[in-house]
């Protein structure tokens, strides 16, 4: 049997200056031919295992790393040189860019080897083979900027290949894609196992992306010891609810059925993905006759899928709005009229036009490229639009006083720190009000509530810079709305987060919205979609495609046609063929309010 | 050819020479042009500039307007405005070309305005020989082959080039970021200083943390893990490169020397 690519054994590793080591007691092996992911709640090490692996981890980041990392026969990356390294692990990181710095496809594949002095045929061997083997081979005089996120992504794989790397180490290396970019990433993946030479390790939060292609998982707990190892089915089906303790996402088609288990329907294992979902549902639903589908409630109230368990069943389901046409209509906050929009010669909006009343959550959706940030942008003004194309909160951004409509629209950028403009936590929230020349004594009292309500308090007199990602992100928010913003724009707010976090944002956003701000969102996330919003709007190459309630576009095939892929869950029960009174089902939310 | 996946396709002779060549070539050139107070030397290089980019380089279609256009129409438009702020009576008795109110614009104006104007285009055209003609990843690797400077810096400039487009970028949203806080009041430089300051922190920050990155990434690619590292394109300085780069010269020098008592053109008094 061929020695394993990695093995780890009771790793724990701290870094210089930092007073605890994450992970503590780090197990785990990555044997050729497989794909091991590496999982845990935010915090717990899991990069930086990952980057122990190739021993970036101490020799480039100084830190002290106890226990046993043995890379193939007997190589110890902490004290290899790190090419006899790089030749046994190739790291793919969450960016791609970072990467690039060629003019050719070719060229950058060959840098690595390039790098460990092979001759040149032996390079350029080694660059057709990584490129032909990650898709890219046609391609390979083309500039790397060419390429979709996807492809760049693929390309960085080629690049960690052509180093000659058996192993691969992953960290989130789908996190800044679109839906087909995952999808085109994770196919080169298994095509690359599937040759049985090769292995992965994967740190990954989107599940519903990659667990098709993972054979086995390794969960850490918050202090970073191994907890549990198995098969993905042993762990993700069969110790659903431990890693719901720890903290761990669950794909969206297990967390459904663990949440109809509760209700008293029965599998023999849950589901993984949403096709295994659809087959137990249609096998499982005649078990449980009495079971009804949930009826459709308001999805804006709804606390993020994560921490559904955690709160008792929703109550009474409102009546179906569709029973009240145009209500919605009387209140418009927001008014696109035709706005298109070029730049330098390129038309990124097409004649857009759409209308968002008080209390809607709008979800704009499409693929990268699309013009989702765009129509943001331009809604709240930020890239102020053509004049009279837009009206929000009674404002044209066009023409609007900038003080004005900063109190009246909120605008949440996908790095907070962009916005970041005072010294102090306290003074960050202050900011706003001191624009609009509030009272002293008005504007310490909204800080105070501010503070509380975002869970700040303590931080207050802290640097916003030197705050946690999670931190960061809520500060932002609050700054966004302390001046009262009637609505509340957001650019992929869950971007690069970690699903905890972005749980906690959504319960966040979920509560102002049923207070009555229109919060507008760009995401990538369909499940967030679905849980949460009342309204989506689908873009596609710079033109409106579908703009209709939440429900009637997941029922649609809009988000087909415009390059996504529906939610997990939407997937699964559209399948349905014996239950078709399920098809409806698209939120977990609902899934945890059923019981027979 | 080393490489057999290297372009072959039939390219003029710019794009042959070594890189440094085409440099070195024009550096004099770049010299005189700031050195010179007359109209014919920037006149003549101008011409030759263009004359050698049309005859040498292969300028993409889209770029030709850029290539051949521009020196020439820069020269022409610089030299009014130039010229507005120039002593119209620096040259006694010339005819008035236009007048506003007081204000006159005389040949004498147009004249000092052009001696300047003409120098930057001409520079222009010049700087664009080498522009056309090779490449950044090129001419980094000429130096490294030729010069001996250690790959690392050389590499390490290189992806440096790909920082500057993410910057100008990450400054655009910072500073729509900043507007949108309302942070925008006021005008006048005290007012423009504060906001830029206030742009510096989290443009640092992001650059900090996307360097620290990007030299994880290098490091993982096996970057500077040896003194040196295979090179597939060889960029050997022949003999061919060095007869150009002393034509270029003589050129150069023979320009500087004649062009003037030869074309014999009116002298501009510089008062800008």
């Amino acid at each position: 049997m061929p020695s394993s690519l990695l093995r780890a054994d009771h790793v724990a590793i701290r870094y210089d200056g930092a007073t605890a080591a994450t992970p503590t007691d780090a197990t785990l092996a990555v044997e050729p031919g497989e794909v091991v992911l590496l999982l845990g709640p935010s915090g717990c090490g899991k990069s930086t295992l990952a980057l122990a692996a190739n021993g970036l981890v101490p020799q480039s980041v100084p830190a002290a790393v106890s226990g046993g990392i043995v890379v193939g026969d007997a190589i110890d990356p902490a004290t290899t040189p790190t090419p006899r390294v790089a030749a046994r692990v190739g790291m793919v990181f969450q960016d791609p860019d970072v990467g690039l710095i060629a003019g050719t496809l070719l060229d950058e594949v060959c840098f690595g080897p390039e790098n460990q002095r092979l001759p040149v045929d032996e390079v350029l061997a080694r660059g057709e083979d990584a490129l032909r083997r990650t898709g890219l081979w046609d391609r390979r005089h083309e500039n790397p900027d060419t390429l979709s996120g996807g492809g760049r992504q693929r390309l960085a794989i080629a690049c960690a290949l052509a180093l000659g790397a058996p192993l691969l180490v992953l960290d989130e290396p789908t996190a800044n894609l679109d839906p087909v970019g995952t999808e085109e990433v994770y196919a080169t993946l298994r095509d690359l196992v599937a040759d049985g030479d090769h292995g992965v390790l994967l740190v990954e939060h989107d599940l519903d992306a990659c667990v098709a292609l993972v054979d086995r998982v390794v969960v850490l707990d918050r202090d970073g010891r191994t907890a549990l190892t198995g098969t993905a089915r042993e762990i993700l089906a069969g110790r659903a609810g431990e890693l719901m303790e720890l903290g761990v996402w669950l794909p969206v088609a297990t967390l459904a059925a663990w949440h109809l288990r509760e209700a008293g329907m029965p599998f023999d294992e849950l589901p993984l993905t949403p096709a295994e979902l659809t087959a137990a549902l249609d096998a499982g639903l005649d078990a449980v006759p009495g079971l009804r589908p949930p009826a459709r409630t308001e999805p804006t109230a709804a606390p993020s899928a994560g921490s559904a368990p955690l709160r008792p069943p929703s109550t009474a389901p409102s009546s179906d709005t569709a029973s009240l046409p145009g209500s919605w209509r009387t209140d418009v906050v927001v008014e696109v009229e035709h706005l298109t929009v070029n730049r330098s010669g390129v038309t990124v909006l097409d004649d857009v036009s759409l209308t968002a009343g008080r209390g809607d959550f709008v979800a704009v959706v499409g693929t990268n490229g699309a013009g989702k940030t765009t129509l943001l942008r331009a809604i709240a003004g930020v890239a102020p639009p053509p004049r009279r194309t837009v009206t929000v909160a009674g404002l044209d951004p066009a023409r609007a006083n900038v003080r004005e409509l900063a109190r009246r629209v909120g605008f949440v950028f996908q790095n907070p720190e962009h916005q970041f403009v005072r010294y102090t936590v306290a003074e960050e929230l202050a900011h706003a009000l001191e624009v609009q020349r509030v009272p002293a004594e008005r504007i310490a009292e909204r800080v105070e509530e501010m503070l509380t309500r975002f869970g700040l308090a303590e931080h207050r007199d802290r640097h916003p810079f030197l705050l946690s990602g999670g931190q960061k992100r809520r500060l932002s928010v609050g700054t966004a709305l302390i001046a009262g913003a009637e609505v509340l724009a957001l650019d992929e707010p869950t971007f690069g987060q970690d699903r905890e976090r972005a749980a906690e944002l959504l319960d966040i956003l979920a509560g102002l919205n049923a207070g009555g701000t229109t919060v507008l969102v760009v995401t990538h996330d369909l499940q967030l979609v679905a849980e949460h919003a009342s309204h989506v709007a689908v873009l596609r190459d710079g033109r409106l495609v579908a703009h209709d309630r939440t429900e009637r576009v997941l029922a649609s095939d809009a988000l087909l046609a415009a390059g996504l892929r529906l939610p997990p869950l939407a997937e699964a029960t559209r399948g349905l063929t014996r239950h078709p009174e399920w098809r409806g089902v698209t939120r977990v939310s609902d899934l945890a309010a059923v019981r027979t | 050819m080393t490489d057999p996946f290297a372009r072959t396709s039939s390219r003029r002779f710019l794009h042959r020479l070594n890189p440094l060549a085409v440099v070195t070539a024009v550096a004099p050139a770049v010299v005189v042009l700031v050195a010179v107070r007359d109209l014919a030397t920037p006149l003549v290089l101008l011409v030759l500039a263009t004359m050698l980019l049309l005859a040498g380089a292969q300028v993409p279609a889209r770029r030709a307007p850029l290539a051949f256009g521009l020196p020439v129409a820069f020269t022409l438009v610089a030299a009014v405005s130039f010229g507005f702020w120039a002593d119209p009576d620096a040259i006694p008795g010339t005819p008035v070309l236009f007048e506003a109110g007081s204000y006159r614009f005389t040949v004498a104006s147009w004249l000092a305005g052009l001696g300047i104007s003409l120098r930057l285009g001409a520079l222009l055209a010049v700087v664009l020989l080498p522009g056309f003609a090779t490449t950044g990843p090129d001419l980094v690797r000429a130096v490294v082959q030729n010069l001996r400077v250690p790959y690392r810096i050389g590499y390490t400039a290189f992806a440096a080039f790909r920082f500057v487009p993410r910057f100008g970028y990450e400054l655009g949203l910072i500073r729509a970021a900043h507007r949108v806080r309302g942070v925008a009041g006021g005008r006048g430089p005290l007012a423009g200083l504060r906001r830029w300051t206030g742009y510096i922190v989290p443009l640092l920050a992001g650059a900090i943390r996307h360097a620290e990155r990007v030299a994880l990434a290098m490091d993982a690619r096996a970057f500077g893990a040896h003194p040196t590292r295979t090179e597939r394109y060889l960029l050997p300085f022949r003999r061919r490169d060095g007869a150009f780069v002393g034509a270029c010269w003589a050129v150069t020098a023979a320009v500087a020397l004649f062009a003037q008592p030869v074309l014999g053109l009116p002298i501009p008094v510089a008062t800008v």
